[in-house]
């Protein structure tokens, strides 16, 4: 299984991008409310200095993925330490994205059909595309999806210039606060730190060693995409309305008229939203399955994933309603555990110790 | 590999196929029942009354087959209940046809219950998954918004298309949901919507008209504003499209009225705020542009541009001072938004003025500058048919 960087570049945008823009709006636009562009800007920051460390941790053993590597940096135990805690954040990530999955879907489309029925197209589909080739059909979709996506971000967008007004933004500054902009660059940040899986995808490049500028100009890209819709969404809905809403860039989309007989361009942001998810969901599953195989020297990573796909089918029924599942997880985990620790602590550690260990051989 | 292969490869088209459709959402276009407009009214006993207008496809006469006796286009039901899904429910009842909201133009708010406040039917404006933002929000003067409903327009099929091509052509004030409710939630705003009533046109004929807004604070009705002041509140608002103004240069005599019309080309209003010893100060300016359509009076006017600049100024100077003083000691409702110009150009100022502003409005001073430039005069001087003395 190899990917070329292009495709790597890909991943890590898609991963980024629809999910970002359609879960992490809320938080952010509560805490920083018209600010809310520099809150990108400043999780952007972050994030570029979460791929810095990723992408130098990688080079220390480009053939390896971070199951390997933390055990090589770290010795055996305290490295399997590490990759649990790992596990725990993919594990928890997959039943979480398809429950979130769900539920804008029922939200916004389809309120009559029963879960299942949805969830289970989508596993489905992750299943058989991770089955079938690994990261290698997974990365060839994403680079069929990436432009798509960009296309109907770009398109939403334009189509919402007639609805912008400008004041929104103002006054700058003055009612949030650095303390409130910080804030509303976490959960952002915490979902734009998806880079972080580099360090799997990494060992699968054909040039391992060549792979961290894809990386970074898949999170750049995906913050410039994030940040201009964010930025629509503010000046088009407005700050008093879009903080109440579940998902801002969605209701965007809804209020899309043009000329009088083009209405309604949902659609549009859902294919975004599958798309991404469809993605997001097939690299984790592949993550998931091939890093529990290393992990517990199973030697067939795929038959994992047929004891994956229904634990977290299950695990996807756990919220019991829709702040549960996306603003309790995002406020509650991803954000104060998952930001520091698994996007930045670790391959900070990883980093500092593996150096430390090439400076003595 | 093979046997089992294929029977994965069938399972998986099956459910493909039963779920993918999403066939538990699954509409007919003749199971729904098409709501074009809604009206919301207080009845006697203190309930919602919710009136729809829906569209009756059997009754819309197709190019080919017109003329004939057509069937009613539109079907009028009202029904009353605790909130608003209540009596939603009884309407379901009633109708056949699943009660589709995705196409509701218009939502007219009866006089009665716009002055009581209703709040408790907004909020399931935004909720439903099929209400849309853009519906155009109206009240009615006067009368009850089921009457609206209820009337027939002739120059259009479904009536409620009338409501929504006057609104959306704007001759008087159009507003959408979204707009009206993002008012209602901010501090320095007040909501207005546009005021429609039916009118009688003799032979029983009947027309809608949007003359006036509808004047809120914050969820409550409290008055209307109509004719220069309309117009004075429009142009303030940046608003003031294809808007005519007349005014008189010349005490009237036997030939003529001594009037001068002019259509706006473009105004620019400007508001700027200042606090000055904790109190809001607030000027406008407005920049208008415009040219003469009509002169009733026994002037050239290729030589009294200046003079008919000056008068216009100053008539739209008086008509807004008077306008939005009007708004702060009558109604005492910021609907200009000042107080979103002081947030913005006084932000650490508004933090603590801006749970008392709608006290602080009507005591603020304002102040009203404008300035008029005429581009065009049209094709003639003096008016033509007058003798030269």
């Amino acid at each position: 299984m190899k990917v070329t960087g292009m495709q790597v570049f890909w991943m890590i945008f898609i991963m980024d991008v629809g999910m970002t823009l359609i879960m992490t709006l809320t938080p952010s636009l509560q805490a920083a409310k018209q600010d809310v562009w520099i809150s990108i800007l400043v999780a952007g920051c972050i994030i570029l200095f979460a791929t810095l460390l990723v992408t130098n941790a990688a080079l220390l053993h480009p053939d390896q993925t971070l199951i390997q590597l933390s055990q090589t940096v770290l010795g055996k135990w305290i490295g399997k330490v590490v990759v649990v805690v790992y596990l725990v954040q993919w594990y928890t990530i997959l039943p979480i994205v398809l429950r979130q999955f769900i539920d804008v879907v029922h939200i916004l489309i389809l309120p009559a059909t029963p879960k299942a029925a949805i969830m289970l197209i989508m596993l489905l589909l992750i299943g058989y595309a991770t089955y079938s080739g690994g990261i290698v059909s997974i990365a060839r979709c994403s680079e069929v999806l990436g432009p798509i996506i960009i296309l109907m971000v770009i398109l939403v967008v334009v189509a919402s210039i007639n609805h912008a007004d400008l004041k929104y933004l103002l006054p700058v500054y003055a009612d949030s606060g650095m303390m409130n902009i910080v804030k509303g660059a976490l959960p952002p940040a915490s979902y734009l730190g998806h880079s972080v899986e580099y360090l799997m995808l990494a060992s699968f490049l054909y040039q391992p060693r060549k792979g961290a500028p894809y990386a970074f100009w898949g999170v750049i890209a995906a913050t410039f995409f994030v940040l201009i819709a964010m930025l629509m969404a503010t000046v088009s809905i407005g700050t008093n309305l879009a903080p109440k809403m579940w998902y801002p860039f969605f209701e965007m989309s809804r209020k899309i008229s043009l000329f009088g007989f083009i209405e309604n361009f949902d659609p549009l942001t859902i294919v975004i939203w599958v798309a991404s998810v469809f993605i997001k969901l097939a690299i984790y599953l592949f993550i998931t399955s091939y890093g529990t195989a290393q992990f517990l020297n199973i030697k067939n990573w795929k038959t994992l994933i047929f004891f994956i796909a229904p634990v977290v089918m299950a695990f996807a029924y756990f919220p019991q309603n829709v702040s549960e599942a996306t603003a309790n997880y995002l406020l509650n985990y991803w954000v104060p555990y998952a930001l520091p620790i698994n996007m930045i602590g670790l391959p900070l550690l990883l980093l500092i110790v593996g150096k430390i260990r090439m400076a003595k051989n | 590999m093979t046997l089992s292969r294929i029977w994965v490869g069938c399972l998986t088209l099956i459910a493909c196929l039963g779920f993918l459709t999403g066939c538990w959402d699954r509409t007919e276009m003749d199971d729904l029942a098409l709501v074009m407009a809604s009206g919301l009214d207080l009845s006697e006993d203190g309930r919602v009354e919710i009136t729809l207008q829906i569209a009756l496809p059997t009754g819309i006469p197709s190019a080919l087959q017109s003329g004939g006796k057509a069937a009613k286009p539109v079907l009028v039901v009202s029904a009353k209940g605790k909130d608003s899904i209540d009596a939603l429910d009884r309407l379901q009842q009633q109708l056949s046809r699943r009660i589709n909201l995705g196409h509701r133009g218009i939502i007219v708010v009866g006089e009665k219950y716009a002055r009581r406040g209703f709040d408790q039917v907004l909020d399931t404006l935004l909720r439903s998954p099929e209400s849309r933002y853009n519906s155009y929000i109206v009240t009615a003067y006067g009368t009850t918004a089921k009457k609206i409903l209820e009337a027939p327009y002739l120059m259009e099929i479904i009536p409620s298309i009338g409501i929504n091509k006057l609104q959306y052509s704007d001759f008087s004030l159009s507003v959408k949901t979204d707009k009206f409710i993002d008012a209602l939630a901010s501090f320095g705003k007040s909501p207005v919507t546009g005021a429609i009533k039916i009118m009688k046109q003799g032979a029983g004929q009947q027309t809608y008209i949007i003359d006036k807004a509808a004047v809120y604070k914050r969820n409550k009705l409290v008055g209307f504003l109509s004719g220069k002041e309309l117009k004075a509140f429009r142009l303030v608002a940046g608003r003031s499209r294809d808007m005519k103004l007349t005014t008189q240069m010349e005490p009237p005599k036997k030939e003529y009225k001594g009037t001068v019309t002019i259509r706006l080309l473009k105004a620019t209003p400007k508001i700027r705020t200042e606090i000055k010893n904790g109190n809001p100060e607030v000027s406008v300016s407005l920049n208008a542009l415009g040219s003469i359509l009509s002169n009733d009076t026994s002037m050239d006017m290729s030589k009294v541009i200046p003079l008919v600049e000056k008068k216009f100024a100053a008539d739209l100077q008086e008509e807004i001072t008077k306008t939005i003083s009007h708004t702060q000691k009558k109604f005492k409702s910021d609907i200009f938004g000042f107080g979103n110009r002081i947030h913005i150009e006084h932000p650490y100022a508004w933090k603590k003025m801006k749970e008392d502003w709608d006290e602080l409005y009507p005591k603020a001073s304002v102040q009203v500058k404008t300035v008029m430039v005429l581009e065009r005069v049209g094709r003639t001087q003096a008016p033509a048919h007058q003798q030269k003395k």
